[in-house]
């Protein structure tokens, strides 16, 4: 396959198209798994779809890897009835954003190095995302930086980066197919 | 409630989320507590309907005022100021055994943990009323009136609209898996085996909607999609209570800015009565 540069910043047509699939794929899988609260941590629940920002992210770019996670999660609480929640909402989104700004560096989506740097960006991602959604906890709900530690990041964090870490791999490699037979990227 | 714009019902609910975040004084955050009730009052929603919302809510709260502020105390340990009148044993052993507890349940803390319900209450009550109140069909109009660009209020719209056909091909793919010996509930395995089991559901459902955007993508290349100012289905106008709503909503937002920050009176304390009845 020829490596080409990619521009990671576009939104166009098709990626307004992706970004909505991508929410509206985060929405309908993350309301399936929303109930499957953690227990003791505030306002986290397990969901294996956190891997969708990031894998649309990784293969669209950071516009619809932030859309797909910010939009996403706004449309799985409300679907849920758990509201608006908009840090949490910000969070999901960066968990996208930042696996999209690796997207340029990613052409051939089953070789090692772009597993590799699937895998890092899940880390960052997880990391700044659910940081900033935990740390929003001490504005809103007051708590103090323990319990924000404890009980709202190390949860969500670790709940997130085992899935996407499992599951990133196994979408990016079934897209390299897609991306062969279609022959386009 | 359905007669008021949703960009106005947007912008009160941004001005209470931010208003009610200023304060840890139980005056305030009664006033905007009453708010919320009378708001959610005039949604006229059906505890049916809500019900699993409220469910989930409760969840919440449990976990952050029960076990995160009276329980443990990290949850007021941001406002509320170490020590205070402990009215629970500082220690206990629980019997058989012989565990010791520090548990040390203050006036304060319990004072605090009233006034989460309420400040949380409030934005629970504002927030979960918008997915039962508000015409989904609107949203992309809504977001566009907002500010956003018309490509991402779109992507809001198109998103929507993608949620029941997606949904429908997530059940069909659990099917068709289910009938090749897929087993989604099989408890074996450790958290590792149990995620990795979601891949036979997720990569078919995943994929097949991506090959199928490049159609939609077409079609809406083939109609100039942003080749010029969009129009919506459903325009959206405001009316003289929207105004109203929105200048309330201003009012109550400088006025919070002025009352936590300008005359310092946001902080958080504990009322004389309240500690007479634990004395």
């Amino acid at each position: 396959m020829a490596e080409k540069k990619k521009s990671i910043w576009k939104f166009g047509t098709r990626e307004v198209v992706f970004a909505a699939i991508g929410a509206a794929l985060y929405a309908v899988l993350g309301y399936a798994t929303n109930v499957l609260q953690l227990p003791g941590a505030g306002n986290v629940s397990i969901r294996p779809a956190v891997v969708i920002p990031m894998f649309f992210g990784i293969a669209f770019g950071p516009i619809v890897g932030f859309i797909s996670g910010f939009v996403g999660n706004i449309l799985a609480d409300l679907l849920s009835g758990w509201g608006f929640w908009f840090w949490w909402d910000l969070g999901n989104g960066i968990m996208g954003l930042i696996p999209g700004l690796f997207a340029g560096m990613i052409v051939d989506y089953k070789a090692v190095k772009s597993l590799l740097l699937g895998e890092l960006s899940v880390i960052l991602g997880s990391g700044v995302g659910m940081g900033v959604a935990s740390l929003s906890e001490m504005w809103v709900s007051g708590a103090d930086m323990n319990t924000v530690i404890f009980a709202n990041f190390i949860p969500s964090f670790v709940s997130n980066i085992v899935n996407g870490l499992i599951l990133l791999p196994i979408l990016m490699v079934a897209y390299a197919a897609v991306v062969q037979r279609s022959g386009r990227n | 409630m359905d007669k008021i714009d949703p960009r106005a019902r947007w912008i009160f609910s941004f001005a209470f989320l931010l208003s009610a975040t200023m304060f840890w004084n139980a005056t305030f955050l009664f006033i905007f507590f009453i708010l919320a009730i009378i708001w959610y009052y005039f949604g006229k929603t059906k505890w049916k309907e809500t019900r699993h919302g409220w469910f989930l809510i409760s969840i919440m709260l449990f976990s952050m005022i029960v076990i995160n502020t009276i329980i443990t105390g990290g949850g007021a340990g941001g406002v509320v100021p170490p020590g205070g009148h402990v009215i629970w044993p500082q220690k206990f052993t629980i019997p058989l055994v012989n565990w010791e507890i520090n548990f040390g349940l203050t006036v304060e803390r319990l004072w605090f943990s009233l006034c989460q319900l309420m400040r949380l209450g409030g934005i629970s009550l504002i927030f979960l009323l918008i997915p039962y109140t508000m015409d989904s069909r609107a949203y992309g109009a809504t977001f566009h009136g907002l500010g956003m660009p018309d490509n991402v209020a779109y992507t809001m719209e198109l998103a929507i609209r993608f949620i029941p056909t997606l949904a429908r091909d997530l059940s069909v793919t659990l099917d068709a898996q289910k009938a090749r010996g897929y087993e989604i509930e099989k408890v074996k395995g450790g958290i590792f085996k149990k995620i990795a089991r979601i891949a036979p559901l997720l990569v078919p459902v995943t994929m097949n909607a991506i090959i199928g955007s490049e159609d939609v993508a077409n079609a809406m290349d083939l109609r100039c999609f942003g080749q010029a100012k969009r129009t919506w289905i459903y325009p959206l106008e405001y009316h003289w209570w929207d105004y109203a709503l929105i200048g309330f909503s201003a009012l109550m937002l400088v006025g919070s800015i002025v009352a936590a920050h300008i005359l310092d009176l946001g902080g958080f304390w504990t009322p004389e009565w309240f500690m007479n009845l634990f004395a």
